[in-house]
């Protein structure tokens, strides 16, 4: 790591990031927006949420050099890479991210055009768009010195990780998790707590630092009470009305997936709890008459949002609970920093997409329930195949098991070309008018 | 027409039952320890490309899923899977995971199913000690339905499936050479009875195969295969009327499974994990593509082929995603590459014949 990039970084975090904020604020104060007849009062945590990704990515551009920098997996333990001070992005974060400012198509084109099929996972093409044309909505992001990834959420993710090393020749590390198809063994509980033990050696060598376990607990603690507030805030969703929609959600969980273990994630969900629960009390809805509560299953869909969000709202329908925003918070007890290791493999390898569909049937029929839910979105996202084999059988179990309504729409999570908004609104209005009937 | 035909896979494995008192396994693709159901008295029936048309399946899978997935799940759903006594599934790949939830969980069948974890990106030393570990696991597992594993009868079996990793090592080396002659299409026919011929069996038929085709093979431009498996199986016909020899793969249902090596370990498990450590690089083991680029470009330079034919099948990622580097890498050796994106059993469309006859023409 160089000095100077070092001396510039923190220049541009104690003045540049500031000064940034400050001048985001302005601007934002500019563009007030008239109050909708449909929703309640926007959430003041909006602007913090806001300002701290912000700052995320701004800095990004200064870590190159100044810091190790790991390109990280949604699902994977960055726990083990934060006590020797990793710079973490995320790509899929910054892939929904693209796809929420509708730029995917043309990012994924770039990917395209360089023989990455259609047909791959739109995360993993935009990303590669961004490898080969350096072009993205955050300005720049930072070259990585390590890819680290986890097949916990889909072995996806390895294969896209893979082609970066192929392209940038720097270092993978996999931490690989045997998929629980019943329960989980002794045996894939002891093969993580190794490869956590063999990785070490190599984290030290690419950071230049030392593992220090204590700090590891530490962060541990960080991260599980970070991960329990989020269970907290989406808990408060139980209320009538919801003091927030799932929308919200998707948006609010961005610090708990990129800045886990730190302390900025853990202030966040403080005060953003504190509000949801002030508006719970205050019986003030994310809606202003809720009169179907719903869930959603599946990653979202980044670039119909806005959209999604007004068409439901409009039918007094609010998204109560979401299979996707609960894998962040679901795992938590099992996250122990007197037990780092072990309880890190149980953690990470016991999220919902490394689980048999049985303990997925088993976990959409308890958020039903905690949550009374009137009816489920399920949506068919062609990039994500772990979470979308299977779903025609989820959407018949629960119908007959609870008699919950639902619909299947055919989307993905950021390429805007593989939805059909006519095939998505046909079957939409069939289900208002089932759940109205 | 070959030499070998394929005997019709349901009455053979009728016989197997009834004559040999054999348990019957439907396996999904495509790693798995076939050693451990040999040593059990049971024959591993592998459902890749089984030839039916898909009409239930469609009620559980979305248009986007592959048609190995499509036609193996379609395969439980008409009932062709009765005469098995159970189901394994080896963690290939997103698709085949969630099939194998579908099957155990959610269709009800009567039919013992079980899961075959192999370590991915394997090159570590936690990688080995668990996929022995994994190993045991399995065949403890089907001791429950089978009996307990006799391990001089699993070293019996170790020995068999040396045997044949030889025999199919001694075919591609002579193929690669030049020094096999049979035709594209009864090569891999032959090759892919192994999908369900037991070794008493697939040996002897091997060993007959070898002797029937040592000599000079026709003069021809050579090609290398890659991707699952040779689909359209038209494609190695019409290969063979253009002149074309096939000299090497990298399909994983193939070359990239049988061309292994067992080491010399006393432990049976050992040389398992001896067979799938030395490997060739596989998508389905996260092999790095570096690796994997390596291989291919070192079968291209063995064997003189001039151009590679990638034989996709549709909305298959593992393979999808490595791709663009190894045309990449195969373009700046000079050598030319086709990529074909096909779902299995629909046979050879006017267009695919006018891509690969272009492609050959190009070649030459």
């Amino acid at each position: 790591m160089s000095l100077p990039r070092l001396a510039r970084y923190y220049l541009m975090k104690d003045v540049g990031a500031p000064a940034l904020m400050g001048l985001s604020k302005v601007k934002k104060k500019k563009r007030r927006r008239e109050p909708s007849p449909y929703f309640g009062p926007p959430l003041r945590s909006n602007g913090r949420l806001r300002e701290i990704m912000t700052r995320h990515y701004f800095l990004s551009r200064y870590a190159e050099g100044a810091k190790p920098v790991a390109w990280v997996t949604s699902g994977a333990p960055v726990e083990i890479l934060r006590p020797f001070d990793f710079y973490t992005v995320y790509p899929e974060n910054h892939g929904a991210l693209c796809g929420a400012q509708k730029v995917a198509p043309e990012l994924c084109a770039v990917a395209e055009e360089r023989g990455y099929h259609q047909d791959l996972c739109s995360y993993a093409r935009i990303d590669l768009g961004v490898c080969f044309s350096g072009q993205t909505p955050v300005g720049r992001l930072p070259k990585p010195d390590l890819l680290f990834a986890s097949n916990n959420i889909c072995q996806t993710v390895v294969y896209w990780y893979k082609a970066l090393s192929h392209i940038w020749n720097i270092p993978l590390i996999l931490f690989d998790t045997p998929y629980n198809f019943e329960e989980i063994k002794a045996i894939d509980i002891s093969y993580m707590v190794r490869q956590f033990e063999e990785m070490i050696p190599e984290l030290e060598r690419i950071s230049g630092k030392r593992f220090v376990e204590e700090r590891f607990q530490e962060i541990i603690r960080l991260a599980k009470d970070s991960s329990f507030l989020w269970g907290e805030v989406l808990a408060t969703m139980k209320a009538h009305p919801a003091p927030m929609t799932i929308f919200d959600a998707f948006a609010h969980m961005a610090p708990i997936v990129s800045l886990r273990g730190l302390p900025v994630a853990l202030d966040y969900y403080r005060v953003l709890l504190d509000e949801l629960k002030e508006r719970a009390d205050r019986g003030i809805g994310a809606i202003k008459e809720e009169r179907k509560r719903l869930m959603w299953d599946n990653i979202a869909v980044w670039y119909k949002m806005r959209d999604f969000s007004n068409l439901f709202a409009e039918h007094g329908m609010n998204f109560v609970t979401a299979t996707y925003t609960d894998a962040w918070a679901q795992t938590t007890p099992y996250m122990d920093e007197e037990h780092p290791f072990e309880s890190m493999a149980k953690t990470y390898s016991l999220v919902i997409l490394n689980n048999n569909l049985n303990h997925r049937l088993k976990l959409m029929e308890c958020l039903i329930k905690a949550y009374q839910v009137d009816g489920l979105v399920i949506h068919s996202a062609r990039s994500c195949k772990p979470y979308s084999v299977g779903q025609y059988d989820l959407k018949r179990i629960l119908m007959d098991r609870l008699g919950v309504p639902s619909v299947i729409i055919e989307a993905d999570i950021t390429d805007s070309r593989a939805y059909s908004e006519e095939q998505a609104r046909t079957r939409l209005d069939a289900f208002f008018e089932a759940l109205a009937g | 027409m070959s030499r070998f035909p394929p005997r019709p896979r349901k009455v053979y494995l009728q016989e197997q039952k009834a004559l040999h008192g054999r348990h019957l396994f439907g396996v999904f693709p495509a790693q798995y320890p076939k050693e451990i159901l040999w040593a059990m008295n049971a024959l591993p029936v592998e459902i890749w490309d089984p030839p039916i048309e898909v009409s239930h399946a469609n009620a559980h899978l979305q248009p986007y899923i592959c048609s190995v997935v499509r036609l193996g799940l379609e395969l439980v759903l008409q009932g062709h899977g009765d005469i098995l006594d159970g189901f394994l599934f080896p963690h290939t790949c997103d698709s085949i995971q969630n099939l194998a939830s579908i099957v155990y969980d959610y269709l009800g069948l009567e039919k013992r199913c079980y899961f075959f974890y192999h370590p991915k990106a394997p090159y570590r030393e936690s990688s080995r000690i668990y996929y022995v570990q994994e190993l045991k696991n399995l065949a403890e597992r089907l001791g429950e339905q089978l009996g307990p594993l006799d391990l001089s009868e699993l070293k019996r079996c170790v020995n068999q499936g040396q045997q044949i990793a030889s025999i199919v090592r001694e075919l591609y080396t002579m193929r690669s050479e030049s020094k096999l002659q049979a035709s594209n299409a009864e090569f891999y026919s032959v090759i892919r009875q192994g999908e369900y011929l037991h070794p008493e069996d697939f040996i002897p038929l091997l060993e007959a195969f070898l002797a029937a085709s040592r000599g000079r093979a026709e003069e021809g431009p050579a090609v290398i295969l890659s991707g699952v498996l040779p689909n359209p199986t038209e494609i190695l016909s019409l290969l063979d009327q253009l002149g074309v020899r096939v000299a090497e793969d990298d399909l994983l249902a193939c070359s990239r499974r049988l061309l292994v090596s067992y080491g010399n370990a006393s432990d049976p498990y050992e040389s398992l994990a001896e067979a799938y450590f030395a490997m060739p690089p596989c998508t389905t083991k996260d092999s790095p593509l570096e690796e994997r680029v390596g291989y291919v470009l070192e079968k291209a330079n063995r064997s003189g082929a001039k151009g590679v034919i990638f034989t996709m099948v549709k909305f298959c990622e593992p393979e999808l995603f490595d791709v663009p580097q190894l045309v990449d890498a195969l373009k700046a050796r000079g050598l030319a590459t086709l990529v074909m994106d096909t779902e299995l059993n629909q046979g050879m469309s006017g267009q695919m014949r006018t891509r690969v006859e272009a492609f050959v023409e190009m070649m030459t």
